[in-house]
């Protein structure tokens, strides 16, 4: 769902001039988010082997979508081929669920286990 | 028969409280002051970016510095170049609507405008773009 905001409210609050729209959050600038994120936390490990997150110490099995595999292996290889860490897919999956996971509410955690309400008609 | 023990209302009510973290705040901390030479303490204004954004809205996160350009047209579109910080901040609709959050928002800019020495401070909030240049009074 789209967040209405009253971006009037906001400006008048902050003392600033609306300067107009921008896409922040995907595309290429989404994507250098991504890169900046991987290069700032990834590390070799003190025992070597690949770069990873040292916070990183669970590990689970991950049931995927053939589609979803692909994907991630697909926007894996382009963090690579742009220079960015030696990322693999599933890297790529624990980084996005890291990130949404930060970016859930209560409410939203609240939303997924409440019970659908039954038609009563 | 056993009864069900209900959640105390007051429960269900703080945690809805917070409303979805879905609004995006971005900061953008300068390196140099409007000359474009003169470096300014980024440190200290990324520490207390963060320490505001983590008081007023929860918390927020510093990336690595960045390349930017920002082009002064008050000083006849000179470019200036500098190695900003950006840091980003998930919020609710809620809080980044409040008088009091905006005030300390807005508050922190203007401090950082005036003390950084700076032709405008930056900021991204949900898809839009906000410029504060009028720094106030010390």
């Amino acid at each position: 769902m789209k967040t209405q905001l009253n971006m009037d409210k906001i400006a008048k609050g902050l003392g600033a001039e609306r300067q107009g729209k921008v896409a922040a959050t995907g595309g290429y600038f989404g994507a250098m988010q991504l890169l900046a994120d991987i290069e700032a936390r990834f590390r070799v490990p003190s025992g070597g082997g690949r770069p990873t997150d040292p916070a990183w110490t669970e590990r689970r099995l991950l049931p995927l979508a053939p589609r979803t595999l692909k994907k991630l292996e697909e926007i894996a290889a382009k963090v690579r081929q742009h220079g960015g860490a030696n990322l693999e897919p599933m890297q790529l999956a624990a980084l996005l669920i890291e990130k949404t996971t930060e970016k859930l509410s209560e409410e939203d955690a609240e939303d997924l286990v409440r019970p659908k309400r039954r038609a009563s008609r | 028969m056993v009864k069900k023990r209900r959640k105390p209302a007051g429960t269900r009510q703080r945690a809805l409280s917070g409303g979805r973290k879905r609004v995006l705040v971005v900061l953008f901390v300068p390196s140099v002051e409007r000359d474009g030479t003169t470096p300014i303490d980024q440190a200290r204004w990324v520490d207390a970016a963060l320490e505001m954004f983590g008081r007023v809205f929860g918390g927020a996160t510093a990336y690595p510095k960045a390349k930017g350009v920002w082009r002064d047209d008050e000083r006849g579109g000179v470019l200036v170049k500098d190695e900003p910080v950006v840091v980003h901040c998930y919020t609710t609709p809620a809080d980044i609507q409040d008088d009091r959050s905006l005030a300390d928002l807005g508050g922190f800019c203007r401090k950082m405008g005036r003390e950084a020495r700076q032709g405008e401070i930056g900021l991204v909030v949900g898809d839009e773009y906000f410029a504060i240049r009028d720094f106030g009074e010390e």
